[in-house]
């Protein structure tokens, strides 16, 4: 389990996994997103806006000590899921 | 079949793979290079519709391959980190999207298990109005009666049951008490899963195999049995004796199956000689591989009639601390609608997810998830009446879907009543997935945040070979030996989630190969053991 691990990498997983013109599209929002001026701008355009947040949240709450704060360990679900799975001889 | 009961090479006579990638109930295979195999039956993919006909069949004594694009998913590999997981289990990273009004997201599963690899379990078996719908309309011999064997065989191999009221998790309990309040039907889920302990990640991968997707439950059933199971592979076509079907029609012959040839990632090319063939890579990509195989053209209809069960979510802020990740994520509806083609399923997902579902923006958003321990979420989905298309485009599916005045009548109906539901369980707010100052009344359907994860219909079964790509038996019209199993069979919308469906037609596409009766619920008892 890779806890601990930047999030903007799993980000980066995420956005390569798509196909080529989402990729692009996908990068470009983010890479506005992050900057003071192009947040105004996404800002006049709500949909670009709700598409720069989706993705840029996706990777912000992947972050495990953020997620811990809001109740969620997910090394310890997965933990415990790798330990039922080996007790009980699962796949 | 070795004595030691595993499959890991191809028959006599045929080439001998390079390598093998170990799998928990025996071997599948994977090709470097060029190789010809032979067979009964070649199965193409390896989801709902293709693991279930290749065990059924191998366990029947027949000698199958099945060929499946995606790979083998180590479940220890699974994170339960959204980001990494979509990217891993599902066809391009989740990031399917259909064109048209609205634009909507259409997740698919790829590998062995396919979309049942990542999709919540829930199990309904096909409602009796659809059935006699489709004998009305499509002059399929399809009945309650006629399917019950396949649906108990399918059941007791999934392990189906109904999700307690503990396992649900505080997030059903919302929707419970909003429900039970206003007085609407409702009840927990029937779901595909053994020793099931909420993890909440079901669409990110089952970190307990509890979720019995048919990559953990059939696949091994019929490689067991003898199946060969090759993985990253790609078929490229269907191919048929003396040549394409359309030179054989002209000729007033009838097509039959010779197999099918594939490209593995590797390049090297993989033929398969069967004479019969199974398609089942899905609504999505089974109408294009027939396409490309020159095949299901003649009614009109391959590609077309697409159904997706469009569906959006609605977010709450409630009083308690709801931890919606911690319990099943889809373990109750509310079916008072279901009437109108409206029906409300539980979503829920760890914060990454959520965070990305929210239909906020800027701080409004940030101080919503700093309360996420203390959001509800329920989903809206709609049995449409909207049809789309799915053709080539370099390649790539090209998926065309426009929603009907209809359908975004159901999302207005369903998104107040969703609304009204929340509230009437006590929540603080209710956030609908619409722009600042729209009313689910006056919702246009460029407002509506929309995905899809049931895609059916494009191949779609018609006893009228002028109305149909196949027939009630799921075998293209107007070919020997090449039969569909997967969602692009099933004629029309279901109103609930389909894997059931599929995986009953399925079951009993394969018997009637066998030549069997469907034997209910008596699975040999060293299947029922490992499943």
């Amino acid at each position: 389990m890779p806890t601990g691990s930047p999030s903007r990498g799993s980000l980066d997983t995420f956005i390569a996994s798509a196909p080529t013109l989402q990729r692009a599209g996908m990068r470009a929002l983010v890479a506005l997103a992050r900057r003071p001026r192009g947040a105004t701008l996404l800002g006049r355009v709500p949909a670009a806006e709700q598409l720069a947040q989706v993705v840029t949240s996706l990777a912000r709450y992947d972050d495990p000590e953020l997620s811990r704060t809001l109740g969620w360990d997910g090394a310890a679900v997965v933990a415990r899921g790798r330990a039922l799975r080996r007790a009980e001889g699962r796949p | 079949m070795p004595a030691d009961g595993r499959c890991d090479a191809p028959r006599d006579g045929h080439e001998r793979p390079r390598d093998a990638i170990d799998h928990p109930a025996g071997t599948t295979v994977s090709i470097r290079d060029s190789a010809h195999i032979s067979a009964e039956v070649c199965v193409i993919g390896a989801g709902a519709g293709g693991a279930v006909a290749a065990a059924e069949l191998a366990e029947g004594g027949m000698d199958v391959v099945v060929l499946e694009e995606g790979h083998w998913h180590d479940p220890d590999t699974f994170t339960a980190r959204p980001p990494e997981m979509l990217a891993q289990l599902y066809r391009d990273g989740s990031q399917t999207i259909t064109l048209g009004n609205p634009p909507i997201l259409l997740p698919l599963g790829r590998g062995l298990g396919g979309t049942t690899l990542i999709n919540s379990g829930t199990c309904f078996r096909t409602p009796a109005r659809v059935l006699e719908h489709w004998q009305r309309e499509f002059g399929l011999d399809v009945s309650e009666e006629s399917l019950r064997p396949c649906f108990e065989r399918v059941e007791e191999a999934l392990s189906v049951g109904e999700v307690t009221p503990e396992l649900a998790g505080a997030n059903a309990e919302v929707a419970r008490r909003g429900a039970a309040h206003l007085g609407w039907s409702h009840g927990y889920l029937r779901r595909n899963a053994r020793g099931c302990v909420g993890s909440g990640v079901c669409a990110f991968g089952c970190p307990t195999s509890a979720k019995q997707h048919t990559g953990i439950t059939y696949i091994p059933r019929a490689e067991r049995a003898g199946a060969r199971i090759v993985t990253g592979a790609r078929v490229e076509r269907v191919l048929l004796e003396n040549g394409a079907a359309s030179s054989l029609a002209r000729a007033n012959g009838v097509p039959v199956a010779r197999g099918v040839q594939a490209r593995m990632a590797s390049g090297a090319r993989v033929q398969v000689r069967a004479p019969i063939v199974i398609v089942a890579a899905g609504t999505i990509h089974t109408p294009l591989l027939l396409a490309r195989s020159d095949l299901g053209a003649q009614s009109g209809q391959l590609g077309q009639n697409l159904s997706l069960h469009p569906a959006t979510a609605v977010f709450a802020r409630m009083e308690e601390i709801v931890d919606m990740a911690h319990g099943v994520p889809q373990s109750f509806y509310v079916d008072e609608f279901a009437g109108e083609g409206i029906i409300f399923e539980g979503v829920a997902g760890p914060p990454a997810y959520a965070a990305m579902s929210l239909p906020l923006t800027g701080a409004r958003h940030a101080e919503a998830m700093a309360d996420y321990r203390r959001l509800a979420q329920f989903g809206v989905m709609v049995s449409d009446s909207s049809r789309g298309s799915v053709q080539a485009l370099a390649g790539r599916p090209l998926i065309r879907y426009d929603l009907t005045d209809a359908d975004l009548r159901r999302f207005r109906t369903g998104l107040a009543r969703m609304r009204e539901l929340f509230e009437a369980a006590g929540a603080r707010e209710v956030y609908l997935p619409l722009p600042d100052g729209v009313s689910p009344e006056r919702a246009r359907l460029r407002d509506l945040k929309l995905m899809a994860f049931h895609p059916l219909g494009t191949a779609r079964a018609d006893a009228r070979p002028a109305h149909g790509v196949i027939d009630g038996e799921l075998q293209v019209h107007g070919v020997r030996g090449v039969y569909v199993a997967d969602g692009s069979a099933v004629p029309s919308s279901l109103g609930v989630n389909p894997q059931m469906t599929i995986m009953a037609l399925a079951t009993r596409l394969a018997f009637g190969l066998l030549g069997r009766e469907v034997e209910g619920s008596q699975i040999n008892e060293e299947a029922a053991c490992h499943s």
